[in-house]
Parts: C-alpha cells; structure tokens; sequence
C-alpha cells in the first residue's frame, strides 16, 4: 500500500473540503482497503467518514418516501422494518449482498460507488484493459463474468453494484455534495461507461460525495431474483429488480432493471414494454424474460448468461405477484 | 517386547474423544507458527514475478536497500534468469516490520523481456504454442495396455464415447507456507514451521546451511492445513534462514500472502479424458480406451489412476502431461484419485444410463477379485440405505420441472499403511508424569491426542493424564504425514513404548510395595494401581516409588497393529435449477472404513473435512488462468470460490468397522474420505438434469452450458 494522507471528518463540510483531487473517501473500508493493498488504487489523501455523524440513518415511510443516508449500514437497511415492508427489492437484495460480518461495516455509499469487480481490473490492467499488442482482455481473455448488452464497446466488465438495481427499479434519487453544493439525480445517472483507463465509471466530479439516496413512496409491488452460484459470500451472477404500478390486475408501469449484464446497471425497456398492458402470469412474465434477452450479444464465454438473465426477470416478475412457480 | 494385536476389551480407544488443543485451537490460544514472533523478529517478504513467462534484464535494489527498517534485500533470480509462471520467485526483503518490506519490494525495479507464454491446457498443446520446457509442451507418456480394448468394445451392447475435465484447484491452506528461522549461535538453528513434516524441514535447513542435522530444530506445535503441500522448508524457509545468518542470527519470518499461497504454493492437477467404454446389457464392461492429459505446471506432472477401483480387461490408456506457465502441483490429499474417481465414475455411470441399468448394481458388477470387494459390496448397500436410494432414485432423464433431483454414487480407495521405523518415547517420572515424545506433527489428524489416548488405555488413566508431546524435530524419528500415514505409522510404537515402560514401572516399583508382589501381580486401572487385581493406592502414589531417576523406553513399529488399504462409498442427493443452473447439495453420505478407529471424534473430523474438501472440489473451485496475460484470475478468497456454512448440506458418515475390520488394526483416514465426494455430486447432477455435466466444477455457467448443449434449453 502507497503512504497516504489520513484525514478524519465530523461533519459533511469537513469531509467535502478535504476531498480534493487524488484524495479518496473511507467508510465500511470493504473495497477501497483492497484496492490500495493490491495497488489498484493509491490514493494520496485518504478522507475517513465514519465519525460524520449526519451521514447515517433511515428517515421517512412508504408513504412519503424514505432517505437513506451514505453512510449507512447494510446491516441497519436489513434491519429497517420500512425497507422490508415497502420496498422488498432492496431489502432482499441487501440480505444477499456479502456476510453479516461485511454487511456490518459496508454502506450503502460503499456500495453504490464500488468499483468494478472485474478480474482484470483488479490485477491492474484498468477498466479498459488492453493487452500489450492492442488486444482487449476482457474480449479475447476469460470473460465469464462480463457483460452481454454494450458489448461493441471497450468496456466490458459487469457493473458491480447490486443495490444500485433495486434503487433503479424503484426511481431512487442520489444526492451528491461538493464545494458547489448539493445536486440530485437519478440513481443510474451516478454511472457512465469510461472509455479509457483514466476515464471515470461515475459521473460525480471531483470532491464530490454521495449523500443520500432517496426512495419515492411506495406504489404497486416490487421484487428482486438473484442468480448466484453459491449461497453464502458470493455475487450475483445475474440480478433482476422490477417496480410495478397496476391498474386493477393489470401492469400500468414497469421499470426492470438487470445486474451483471453491462457495464452499468441494465435497465431494460424491452422487458418494460413487454410486461406492461399485462396481467402477470407465468407466461407473461417469461415473455418479458425474453424480451429482455433480445439484442443481447454475449461474449465468448458468457453465453449462459442471456438465459439466466431471461429466468431472473420472469421471476422478479412473478415474485412481485406471488407466483413463484419454480417452488411447485 | 512388541505387541502384534490390540486389546480385545478397550477402554478409551475406540470412543470419542476430544483433541487434546481443540478448546486451544477453536478459542485461538493455540499458537501456529504463522503467530509466532520471537524478539526480534524481522518480516521477509518475496517478490514475485507478475508475468507469466519472462526473461529478467536488469534488477535493481538499490533504492530498497535504503528504505526505512529493511535489513537485507537478497536477488534470488539475477538478470539472465527466467521466470516462468506468475508467482515465481525473484527477490526478497527483511524488514523491522512487514509493511516496511512489502514497501521495499514495491521498490525494487525490474526490467523484464516479456516472452510468450502458454498458461493454459488448450494454449499449450496449441499449434505453434510457446515453448514452457524446450523438450516441447506435451509428454506423452508410456501406453497401458490390457488385452484387446477393440475386441472388447465389439463385444459391447452400449459404448460411450465422451470427454470429461476437471480444472487445477489449490491446496488453499489457511495458514500459509512458510516458517521463522533463527540462528541461536553461530552453529544451531531453530525454525518455527508450518510443516507436515518437521523432519525433512531440519534436514532441509541443515543442508542448505551445512549444518549437521542435530543442531537444528524444527518446531511445529500445530499448523494450519497443508493437504501434501508442506513437506520441507521450500525456498522460502531456507532463504529465512539465509537471512538469519546475514543480519547476526535475528528471526527472520516468511510466510506467504494469500495471492502467492495460490500461486506458489501447490495445486492439484487439471485432468481431462477422452474416453470410449463399452458394456454388455448386464453392465459388464467388456473394454475401455482411454486418452487423458492434465497440467502439474511448468515442470510437474500429472498422473492419475485410470481404470479406477474397477477392474475389467480389453483397456487401453495413454496419458500426456502438458506444461504450462503456472504454479507447480505438489501432492494434494490423496493425489490423483479425486481426478481418476470422477472420470471413472462419470463414465461408468454414463454407460449405466446408456443401457438403462441401475447405476449400483454397474458398480457391483465391475468390482472384481479384489480384497476391497466384499467390502464394497456392503458399504453400498449400507449408503445406499442412507440415502434412500430405492425410494428417491429414478433413471437419468425421468425428472420433470424446474426443480430437479438427483442422485449420485462414487467409490474410492487408499492404501494408508504405516511405515516401520519410527520411534515414539514413554518416560514416567516420580511425579507421575508420562510423557511421549516423537518427532511427527500434528496436520490435523488427531495424533497428538490419539498417542494420549493409547497410552492412557495402556496406563489406566485418561488422556488428559498424558503430555503428548510432538511437532519437534529433535525428538525420537516420528512420521511425515502424507499419504494418511500418520496414525498407522506412530501408534504401533506408541504402544509399544507404553508397553514396554509399564512394565519397567512394575519392575521398578514392586520391591517398594507393601508385601513385596512380583512385577506381573500388578495393574493398572482407572487411575490406580492394582496388586492381584485388588487397588492398592492411585497411580501418582505407585509412581513415586520410583525414584528419581524416570523410567523412559522407546518404542518401535511391529507388525499387527496396523494395515493397509481402504475402500469407501460416497453418495449425493441433490436438486438442480435448470433455469438457474444453480446445484442444492441435499445430502451426503460418506460410509468409510479404515480398520480399527482408535479415536472415533477426530476421525469423524477428518471424514467430514474430506467431504467438504471434495465438494469445493465437485461444486466450486477452480484456478483460473488468463489466456491473455498468462496471470492467475482469482488469487484470492473472493473469486476463487469455497463453500460457506450455508453451502454445506447434511454430511452424513458411516463408519464402517465390522469386527473383521478392527482386527486389521489402524489404517490412515485423511485422505479416503476427499476422493468420491466430486464424483458422486457430478453425477447426481446428471442424474437430475438428465444431461451429463462434463467439466467439473459443477457451476452454474457449466451446467447451463451442457444443458444448451443438450438442446434442453
């Protein structure tokens, strides 16, 4: 690990005036540790955030929305009786991130502004990695784990964020601070696809920092299915959160969102369309699932992907009404 | 005088008993080497090459040297050297503290001419591939053949023909390879090892700093898994030692991090097959031809037994080991018989299904005239009682939906025999004391408290009367555990010695007794002594009538108290998500035998480590190989994949101890119990899907890609 400057904030002020360029925000400590130990990122100012204490917290209720501040657990969404009630594609999908033991020091900002989990980042050749005659890694190397939609890109990786999916699903805002001020926006527009290995995954510019997250009320019906390959400590291969307003039986509004399919977290209309005038049946639903998976273009090892993701969002669908008909 | 058989009646053998330090080991009292710190200590850290294939040009120390703390920097591969798989050693640095040499190495600058590499199977037997060894990638090795393999397979009512591969996994120690080496004085060494073995560790360190082997010590207290990936002082021992000497004799620790532990530190060999098998309707195989190949890395090989436990004529089977640019395989519990196991079995049970035949009666067909045989033939009927094989069995391909059941069978075998020269020493002070010394470790097996345990049956007392006393390479010649070994190595003459020291105790004492009872009127019982079978005082008072000089005799090996070769039946109940992908382990049944069970606790441990050990195998790990950059992918505990608790169903054990088995006397149970688990979870995912599976581990993107294959989704 490269020396670093330690700063530790009390308040949202001091945090934001310390994080100048090169400096780097600490909390739950679960991805930015690694990344110094391995040398993936060496920050020269290090801004420690788990003495402030106006960033952690859950306010509000489903009928008026909830905040959920940066700084949060995820051990304390799990705990949020709110969460579970109202919004249980958050909730499950919380459940199912890590182990208790992470789950007790990550945090929601933690999550939502990780970076990317892919191999070849991690061992140091960037979010763009190129091989050293020009090849790219992810496109010709072990691409198991990456993406399948956006891939005439360079950016190949998964996006690695699972709370990010229910958020986007449920029309989550983000409130980031900085030495502007505040500003708000949609969840997914907290990410963009770099396009280089110096170009950023986030939009957030420098000194910036994610403040809150702020869930609309609840309406309709929401779930969450995740595909992994083993139950305990593990990432989602492929993960569906939907978002469902209804008129009577029928889906008035869909919003499905999909992880590990692209370098940013998927929202698929097609799936959207597909679903809403519907009444959600097994079939319906599968049809959505495919609907999703249309346009897909998977890479050399990933083509079992598009059928889990088909499965994933027929059964996010069907969960959110109760119908789980894989249990039969 | 040597015993040849065990006590008909025993009193503590036989039972559970708990390890001597499991309340040390599971509150974190223990101290393993890893914890070890003696003053002064300075931290060695190795640098290690990034690349997978590469020649050095120029290294540079100069600025390492000069580094805050660091106290020697040491090249271990010069300029012109080659550095050959990623992981491979380069340089090291000892510091005042860790962090202070992990700085110092990131400070070492390294010119290197990057060569072409070949890191995986398939790259290395490729057209054209870079060369890992200039003899060429691929070694063929020497034919097997038996009969006529075409003949028999004309014969055949059903042939399959089919490929199956298992990846490269690693050993994944918890605590890592390594040790502390300190020079006491100019001429004698002392090392706290993470060893299996502290015997070759000493030779190891006394060699290479031309010491004579007594003046070195090898300490191993207890240590943290090495599954045959521990058997010396490995470069980086002797390199700690080396350092010792070159900054006046203060510890020098090296250990190896998590990421070199995966690249460096050992693994098992990939295995791939081309087979073609043929049967009658009756399932008798009638022949087998057999191609395979696996990598043991840059210079390892990769055998594995092929035909498996079965035995039929009319085979054939040629097996190459390919070299690629990766860590080196070292033995792994109980090396190539998980590969051989899955393969045999896979195919066996393909053909099972192929001719609609129960997949048991398959087994119990093919066995053969073999010791082992009527041994299996009970141990599956009792597993398949386990597992509710005639009530939840159905046929490959009948189970319907989403959700899908299956079942699964594997059988395996080991020899586990002890060897004859080893020594164990019993000495009875006037205190009471008794105590045993050999120079063995403890790997995980129990032998520190089934040694207590015997001794305490010889004795009449319980075995926390008992100073087990191991992992020191000065004491009398104890047994490296490897190959399951050690229980069958060291309890003969830890018998013996307990033996022979019990009755130098009743000679000693019997003249200082009341009524001056000849030696042979004397026993001991429930912590007493008894003169013509009535008590007479405890134990402690006997032993004081001693004297003060103890009573100390070394036992040796006799024949009788321990045998060889084991048999073993594994079953697997599971439920596959067809959608998914995802694997749901119901339930395993382990029915194991291994002769005479002196500690029935400790071997239930070994029996469900080895399930879990072999169901990582069958479900989760692999090293992954970067075709690009020739680098290992998943170096660490997040993506290289292990079971969590919640991954690990209902283990349920039967041991298998028929009297005629206890007669055989003890026999090793370390590594039996890994080998089938992969297999019988492989193919009871065939089973429930109704596709063959052929590349384990049985992941979700494996099991998705058969079924495509299949065209069944």
């Amino acid at each position: 690990m490269k020396a670093f400057e330690y700063v530790g904030a009390t308040s949202v002020d001091q945090a934001v005036k310390a994080l100048t360029a090169g400096a780097a925000p600490l909390s739950g400590g679960t991805d930015l540790i690694n990344r110094m130990k391995d040398y993936v990122t060496s920050p020269e100012r290090v801004v420690y955030l788990n003495d402030v204490k106006e960033l952690a917290g859950i306010s509000g209720d489903a009928a008026s929305g909830v905040t959920i501040l940066a700084g949060t657990r995820l051990a304390d969404i799990l705990a949020s009786e709110t969460v579970k009630a109202a919004y249980p594609a958050l909730w499950q999908t919380t459940g199912e991130v890590a182990t208790p033991q992470i789950r007790n020091m990550a945090t929601l900002g933690g999550n939502l502004m990780q970076h990317p989990r892919c191999w070849y980042y991690r061992s140091g050749f960037g979010l763009v990695p190129k091989s050293g005659d020009g090849k790219n890694m992810l496109r010709e190397g072990d691409n198991r784990y990456a993406a399948i939609f956006m891939t005439d890109g360079d950016a190949l990786y998964a996006h690695p964020s699972s709370l990010a999916i229910p958020l986007i699903a449920l029309g989550a805002k983000a409130t980031l601070v900085g030495p502007e001020g505040e500003r708000t926006v949609a969840v997914e527009d907290l990410y963009k696809v770099p396009t280089s290995n110096s170009d950023s995954p986030f939009t957030a510019k420098a000194g910036e920092l994610l403040k809150s997250v702020t869930i609309p009320a609840a309406s309709g019906k929401n779930a969450s299915y995740e595909a992994r390959h083993k139950q305990a400590h593990d990432w989602p291969l492929v993960l569906a959160s939907v978002s469902l307003t209804f008129s009577g039986e029928t889906v008035s509004d869909a919003r499905v969102v999909v992880y590990g399919v692209a370098p940013v977290p998927w929202r698929s209309k097609a799936a959207e369309e597909a679903i809403k005038q519907k009444v959600i049946t097994v079939e319906s639903a599968r049809a959505a699932g495919d609907a999703a998976a249309a346009g897909a273009k998977p890479l050399s090892m990933n083509g079992y992907k598009v059928s889990m993701l088909k499965t994933v969002v027929t059964r996010a669908l069907c969960t959110a009404v109760g119908k789980k008909y894989w249990e039969a | 005088m040597a015993a040849n058989s065990w006590p008909e009646t025993l009193k503590v053998l036989n039972k559970d008993y708990p390890r001597l330090d499991g309340m040390a080991k599971a509150t974190g009292k223990a101290k393993y080497p890893s914890d070890e710190r003696p003053e002064g200590t300075l931290f060695g850290v190795i640098l290690y090459s990034p690349h997978a294939h590469a020649r050095i040009k120029t290294i540079d120390t100069g600025a390492a040297e000069k580094m805050p703390g660091v106290k020697a920097v040491e090249v271990i591969a010069g300029p012109g050297k080659l550095v050959r798989f990623h992981g491979d050693d380069i340089a090291v640095v000892a510091a005042e503290t860790e962090e202070q040499a992990r700085d110092a190495v990131a400070a070492i600058k390294v010119d290197y001419e990057i060569l072409p590499h070949a890191a995986t199977e398939a790259q290395a037997m490729a057209e054209g591939a870079a060369k890992v060894v200039p003899a060429g990638n691929v070694r063929k090795g020497r034919a097997q053949v038996d009969g006529k393999p075409d003949e028999g397979l004309a014969k055949a009512d059903a042939v399959v023909e089919a490929q199956y591969a298992a990846p490269v996994v690693t050993h994944v120690c918890l605590e890592s390879h390594g040790l502390i080496a300190r020079w006491d004085d100019k001429d004698h060494i002392t090392a706290w090892a993470s060893t299996q073995a502290v015997t070759a560790t000493a030779s190891e360190l006394a060699e290479s700093n031309e010491l004579p082997i007594s003046n070195v010590t090898v300490l191993t207290e207890v240590m943290g898994g090495g599954f045959g990936s521990k058997f010396g002082a490995d470069l980086w021992g002797t390199t700690a030692a080396r350092l010792s000497k070159k900054v006046g004799g203060r510890p020098v620790k090296i250990f190896l991090d998590r990421t070199q532990e995966h690249l460096a530190g050992g693994n098992r060999p990939s295995a791939m097959a081309k087979i073609k098998i043929g049967a009658t309707k009756d399932g008798k195989v009638t022949g087998m031809i057999a191609e395979t190949f696996g990598t043991g890395g840059v210079a390892r090989g990769s055998g594995f037994p092929l035909p498996y436990v079965y035995k039929f004529g009319n085979f054939s089977r040629e097996h190459s080991d390919v070299f690629v640019n990766g860590g080196n395989s070292r033995a792994m519990r109980a090396p190539g018989h998980p590969q051989g196991c899955l393969i045999m079995e896979a195919a066996l049970d393909d053909l099972a299904a192929k001719l609609g035949v129960d997949p048991l009666v398959v087994r119990k067909v093919n066995l053969g005239e073999d010791f082992r045989t009527p041994m299996y033939l009970e141990q599956i009927d009792i597993g398949a009682e386990l597992i509710g094989w005639s009530k939840n069995f159905s046929p490959r391909g009948s189970e319907k939906g989403i959700l899908r059941r299956g079942l699964g069978v594997a059988l395996h075998q080991w020899g586990g025999g002890g060897a004859p020269d080893k020594q164990v020493s019993c000495t009875i002070s006037q205190d009471g004391t008794i105590e045993l010394k050999s120079a063995t470790q403890d790997i995980g097996t129990g032998i520190r408290t089934v040694m207590a345990m015997i001794a305490a049956e010889v004795f009449g007392l319980t075995p926390l009367d008992i100073k087990s006393n191991i992992g020191n390479s000065t004491f009398p010649p104890g047994q490296s555990s490897g190959g399951s070994t050690t229980t069958p190595s060291m309890s003969p003459p830890c018998y013996n010695a307990c033996l022979d020291a019990r009755v130098e105790f009743f000679k000693k004492i019997a003249p200082a007794l009341p009524g001056a009872p000849k030696p042979e009127d004397l026993s001991l019982a429930d912590g007493k002594l008894l003169i013509k079978g009535e008590p007479a005082m405890s134990f402690k008072d006997a032993a004081r009538k001693i004297g003060m000089n103890p009573i100390s005799v070394v036992g040796k090996f006799s024949q009788g108290l321990s045998s060889n070769g084991v048999a073993g039946v594994q079953f697997a109940d599971v439920t596959v998500d067809i959608e998914t992908g995802a694997v749901k382990l119901n339930k395993i049944v382990a029915v194991q035998d291994s002769g005479l069970i002196l500690d029935k606790l400790t071997w239930n441990s070994q029996v469900y480590g080895g399930v879990i050990g072999g169901l990582n195998y069958g479900l989760f790990e692999e090293r992954v190989m970067d075709p690009i950059s020739g680098r290992m992918l998943n170096a660490d505990m997040e993506l290289y994949q292990l079971a969590g608790a919640s991954d690990i169903p209902e283990i349920v054990i039967h041991a298998y101890e028929p009297p005629a088995q206890k007669q055989r006397g003890v026999i090793g149970i370390g590594e039996p119990p890994t080998i089938g688990t992969a297999a019988a979870i492989g193919n009871a995912v065939s089973n429930a899907i109704g596709v063959r599976v052929p590349n384990w581990p049985m992941t979700p993107m494996n099991i998705l890609n058969a079924l495509a294959q299949a065209g069944k989704v």
